[in-house]
């Protein structure tokens, strides 16, 4: 364009500089847009949904100040009603395929699965070619054939499951075989197993491929890092249960008969589910999206700049209390503040390291023409599935 | 225009980032006639204002203007853009009214709270009433008979002796003869239905209606009601009101709807919590169904020359069979009293009288208040 002579070389000091990461929005502000949304939903019957997520999405953007700019949402609501119809569309497909017969069902799951990381890849390629910063768009760089690739175990090891739950038979008075019970005993301890590896190849594929400008992520934390974050929520799940399986055999031996581990288990018993729920979801939950938080993104980053994320789980458990209580208290209506807060916390917690200028990064050589920019979400890989 | 030039009266200084480079440019930003002009060192662009994507007003936050081929225009002081925008004429769309405005959005609360109350006392149970009607008697017969064939998978063939079945089932037929004549003197065909009767460990002293018209009534309900026809006849002729109701439909409907809603406004903080409002809500479409159906029994018992009456002894059983249990259902010599051993409780215990819970979950409405109704039918 006309002001090719404004273009400045990315400067060669070499100072660390540390770029915060601001949170401005307000939940006073969010409940306003919030209860819009719900009202225009209500009376749509749900079409006004992706105008509604486009506002939300905006609102939340607008207010994440990288180094004091903000981010820029550009998603087209028609575009997105597309997409969302889509997904939509399969979904109703899949549920009446598996009520239609057994076969059918695996048909579509089959379909489904084939689809799936097309989908997943998408809706990153979505979010991340609607998101700009200081006039530059962010890239999603993942090949499609990666996200296929990424997905090969999470089928491998979920198929066997899949494909031996179609042994067991319809009428619950006929027992299973062993052999199938023995197989889906092992197929399940061995996705439980894998589970970290699994997880930590998503994130692998989603973090090495983001890119703004001339900078593209890499990521650099290992599989093992993975393993020993999933230790500590193990050991405390399998020792809840543990004792759980030790309450319901000792009481059993003492009372000596099932009346009397019944009559124990009536009023005992919800308390322990009410129990288990409120520390997986004030406690475990809070201590792994910190913890993963702070693995993630420290580990993101490239020879030029990197995230630091410090995200402290006492702070976390303490939202998370406080927003689940106030959520109750106000019967719902404090989910928006609750929203706005949790942002806060989570985005202040990370900044950015750098040497490079990140005043003077240029738009990729490779990038399509600016006019096209817009069109990139329209292709059909391209569409929001609202992952 | 000149880049020299001195800023119109409009003009707003704003940073402006190309699309090519993160490198900020000082302008001058001015709207006039449609188009957005931009005036500064090295740079002068024209661009026509509908093109770009405008910033809503909020009240915090930078304001940033996506330029149509690639580049953005920003601004720090969100009350100077949004006085530059006004004085350019720019409208604001009623959404971003609505938001920025306590007031909108204290009646936009209103307003949510009006349209889900009224949707769910009028606009849902009528739109379930509009689907049950034009639902096909085919497809209603198919989830019928898929339902009955797993009830059947929980019940036994009925452990009465042939005669009182046949008992059961002439007084029965009885009544919905005559209620047949009298409905089609008003004009009105009844649905048809069939009567099956079952033995179950269960479920107990029961009837339930199916959809597609099949009525089952337990073994234990004919004992309970030591085989007085009258008043089995009107345990039937409460099932045959859900069964012309349609309300097996009409319920599939309501949950489903309200499922649908509830996730929309709850599920994003939590699956669990969004299925309270579900279970109030089917509870309270299910009370107004029993309500609906209990008019219905009463037509049927007046238009077989039966009085509304006999209800109130199946509800004084029904209070006989929570003191006494089992016992009662155990066949009694004939003339005998009651066998029940138990001594009539105090009815101190909360549980018993359903209390606070009870009232929001149940799926009938209480017993003195069904059997006040019957009493009352049964004077006028």
């Amino acid at each position: 364009m006309e002001s090719n002579e404004n273009r400045i070389e990315p400067s060669m000091d070499t100072t660390v500089r540390r770029l915060p990461i601001e949170f401005t929005g307000s939940g006073s502000e969010y409940f306003r847009i919030w209860i819009v949304n719900l009202l225009l939903l209500l009376v749509t019957l749900g079409l006004y949904w992706p105008w509604a997520k486009v506002r939300r999405q905006r609102y939340f953007w607008g207010n994440t100040l990288v180094d004091g700019d903000p981010l820029g949402f550009h998603g087209d609501p028609r575009q997105m009603f597309k997409g969302w119809a889509l997904v939509g569309v399969l979904f109703v497909l899949y549920n009446w395929a598996s009520n239609f017969s057994a076969v059918a069902g695996l048909v579509a799951f089959v379909a489904l699965a084939a689809l799936w990381p097309a989908l997943w890849r998408s809706s990153m390629a979505f979010r991340m070619g609607n998101t700009s910063w200081r006039g530059l768009r962010f890239r999603f760089v993942g090949s499609l054939r990666d996200a296929y690739l990424t997905h090969l175990p999470p089928f491998v090891v979920a198929l066997p499951m899949v494909l031996l739950s179609f042994a067991i038979p319809d009428d619950p008075e006929q027992a299973p075989p062993d052999w199938v019970m023995g197989s889906i005993g092992v197929a399940f301890l061995l996705l439980v197993l894998t589970l970290p590896w699994l997880l930590w190849r998503m994130k692998a594929y989603q973090h090495r491929h983001y890119a703004l400008g001339p900078l593209q992520t890499d990521f650099r934390a290992s599989v093992g890092a993975f393993y020993l974050l999933a230790i500590k929520p193990f050991l405390l799940f399998a020792g809840v249960m543990g004792l759980i399986a030790l309450y319901v055999v000792t009481s059993f031996g003492s009372a000596g008969a099932l009346g009397g581990l019944l009559a124990g288990m009536m009023w005992v018993l919800p308390i322990l589910v009410i129990g288990f729920w409120v520390l997986l979801f004030l406690g475990i939950g809070p201590w792994i999206t910190t913890r993963l938080q702070n693995l993630v993104w420290t580990k993101t980053g490239n020879s030029q700049m990197r995230f630091i994320s410090q995200l402290r789980f006492r702070d976390m458990l303490w939202l998370s209390i406080k927003n689940g209580l106030l959520i109750g208290i106000t019967l719902g209506l404090y989910w928006p503040f609750a929203k706005v807060a949790m942002a806060r916390l989570r985005l202040e917690a990370v900044y950015v390291r750098t040497i490079t200028d990140m005043q003077a990064l240029l738009a990729a050589e490779h990038e399509r023409p600016a006019e096209a920019a817009g069109d990139a979400a329209g292709d059909f890989f391209g569409l929001d599935v609202g992952l | 225009m000149d880049a020299s030039a001195p800023p119109t009266p409009q003009a707003l200084t704003v940073r402006y980032f190309d699309g090519r480079s993160s490198h900020p440019h000082e302008v001058q930003a001015s709207l006039g006639h449609g188009q957005l002009h931009l005036t500064g060192p090295g740079v002068d662009r024209t661009i026509e204002a509908r093109r770009v994507q405008w910033p809503e007003r909020t009240r915090r936050g930078p304001r940033v203007a996506q330029l149509p081929e690639g580049g953005s225009l920003q601004c720090d002081d969100g009350a100077a853009w949004d006085d530059w925008v006004r004085a350019a004429g720019h409208g604001e769309s009623v959404v971003v009214r609505l938001q920025q405005s306590w007031r909108g959005v204290l009646a936009s609360l209103l307003l949510l709270v009006a349209v889900s109350a009224a949707g769910y006392v009028w606009g849902l149970p009528w739109a379930a009433r509009a689907v049950a009607d034009r639902f096909p008697d085919s497809v209603e017969n198919q989830i019928g008979d898929t339902v009955l064939v797993q009830v059947e998978e929980f019940v036994k063939p009925s452990q009465l002796s042939a005669q009182e079945q046949q008992a059961i089932e002439q007084a029965w037929q009885r009544v919905l003869r005559a209620h047949t004549a009298a409905q089609s003197a008003r004009g009105v065909a009844v649905r048809p239905s069939r009567l099956l009767i079952r033995h179950s460990e269960d479920i107990g002293p029961n009837a339930l209606a199916l959809p597609g018209g099949t009525m089952l009534l337990t073994d234990d309900m004919a004992r309970l009601l030591q085989h007085d026809t009258d008043v089995i006849a009107g345990v039937l002729a409460h099932e045959l009101g859900h069964v012309q109701h349609r309300h097996g439909v009409r319920m599939l409907v309501q949950v489903g709807v309200l499922g649908f809603v509830t996730s929309t406004l709850w599920g994003d903080y939590s699956g669990v919590l969004a299925t309270v409002p579900l279970w109030l809500g089917q509870a309270h479409y299910s009370r107004e169904a029993e309500r609906e159906a209990d008019a219905y029994s009463v037509t049927v018992l007046r238009d077989a020359g039966l009085s509304p009456a006999v209800m109130m002894s199946l509800f004084e059983r029904f209070a006989l069979f929570q003191r006494c249990g089992d016992d009662l259902l155990k066949p009694a010599p004939a003339g005998s009293a009651p066998v029940c051993k138990t001594e009539p409780d105090t009815g101190t215990d909360e549980e018993e009288k359903g209390g606070f819970w009870g009232l929001g979950f149940a799926s009938h409405p209480a017993d003195e208040d069904r059997t006040a109704f019957f009493r009352d039918a049964a004077a006028r």
